[in-house]
């Protein structure tokens, strides 16, 4: 199947996979922190924070393992 | 006249349906699956009905496509992976022919409403689970734990591992459905631009249309194979802990 293999799609495709990598952990991460402070532990703003930390770390891992992953050509 | 560009995503009911309080309407969307899966359907049963040695036309398309994701199976999870050919390659077809009919002016892209990704992304992640637990049982529980991590360092790198490993669904949802609905958008509004432009500077936005239409194209495909390889990666993530080590059983 030509597209997928051309360089300039598949370049596209990987940048496009980073990014999302990226912003999912970050919304997750937000998310949980959020959680924590409504229902669980009532500690606004600090699960929040520490959330987004967490979830910006988790992110840029991610993506550094997709990176990683994607064969070399 | 002004109108939203999100406007041709919003679906109306075409025949309104209730079964038990839940809303089964048939709207626009409901049609489109049933003519993408009737396509794929027809399509590869004729094509495996010849079965010659020669192949035509037909049987040449599906044996390339089949090829292709055997390939994706083969490079991800190796030979084990085979045993999901089928759901795997149902997913390829199902969204890749999803998302090159609606390119077709005036269908709809099914893959453009984030419930249908999220449903195909909570099924492949939730399938990783079961299978990971059914293989391992509770020592699945560490792919939490990335191998070789300090004790010291467990506090932090569970959190992380946790918000990584439940951002994984979350992403392939979104990332179908956002490419889709952003290309069709671009579309949308260019081609809005080449009608409001009349004859003079018109058919700069519409040649515009023309290209991007192209790039929609590999688009279509790019998506389409980067869930087929997500779908893969991560039920060889659970059927292999920890990458490389062999499966427990």
């Amino acid at each position: 199947m030509p597209p997928s293999q051309d360089p300039l799609y598949a370049g596209l495709g990987q940048a496009v996979r980073i990014a999302t990598d990226l912003l999912a952990a970050v919304i997750v991460g937000g998310g949980l922190g959020w959680v924590c402070d409504t229902y669980l532990f009532d500690s606004r703003p600090w699960g929040m924070a520490g959330g987004l930390v967490l979830g910006l770390v988790a992110g840029v891992r991610n993506a550094y393992r997709s990176a990683q992953r994607w064969p070399k050509t | 006249m002004e109108e939203s560009p999100l406007h041709p995503f919003e679906l109306h009911n075409w025949i309104p349906l209730a079964l038990g309080g839940v809303d089964i309407s048939i709207t626009k969307a409901v049609v489109m699956m049933w003519v993408v899966v009737s396509l794929v359907a027809v399509l590869m049963v004729r094509a495996g009905a010849a079965r010659k040695l020669v192949p035509g036309k037909l049987q040449n398309i599906a044996e390339i496509l089949v090829d292709f994701i055997r390939g994706i199976i083969m490079d991800t999870m190796g030979k084990d992976g085979m045993r999901f050919f089928p759901l795997i390659a149902t997913l390829f077809l199902f969204i890749l022919f999803c998302n090159l009919i609606g390119l077709i002016p005036g269908s709809y892209t099914v893959t453009s409403q984030i419930i249908v990704t999220a449903v195909f992304a909570c099924l492949v992640y939730g399938l990783s689970l079961v299978m990971g637990f059914f293989l391992h049982g509770i020592k699945f529980l560490g792919i939490l734990v990335p191998p070789g991590t300090p004790g010291w360092l467990l506090p932090l790198m569970v959190p992380i591992e946790l918000i990584s490993q439940l951002a994984r669904p979350i992403s392939l949802a979104v990332r179908l459905f956002a490419n889709m609905t952003a290309g069709h958008v671009i579309l949308g509004v260019l081609f809005g631009l080449s009608i409001s432009g009349g004859l003079l500077i018109g058919w700069l936005p519409f040649a515009f249309t023309i290209a991007m239409n192209g790039l929609e194209v590999g688009i279509a495909f790019i998506q389409a194979y980067i869930f087929t390889v997500l779908t893969c990666v991560y039920l060889g993530d659970a059927f292999h802990l920890h990458g490389h080590d062999e499966p427990a059983h």
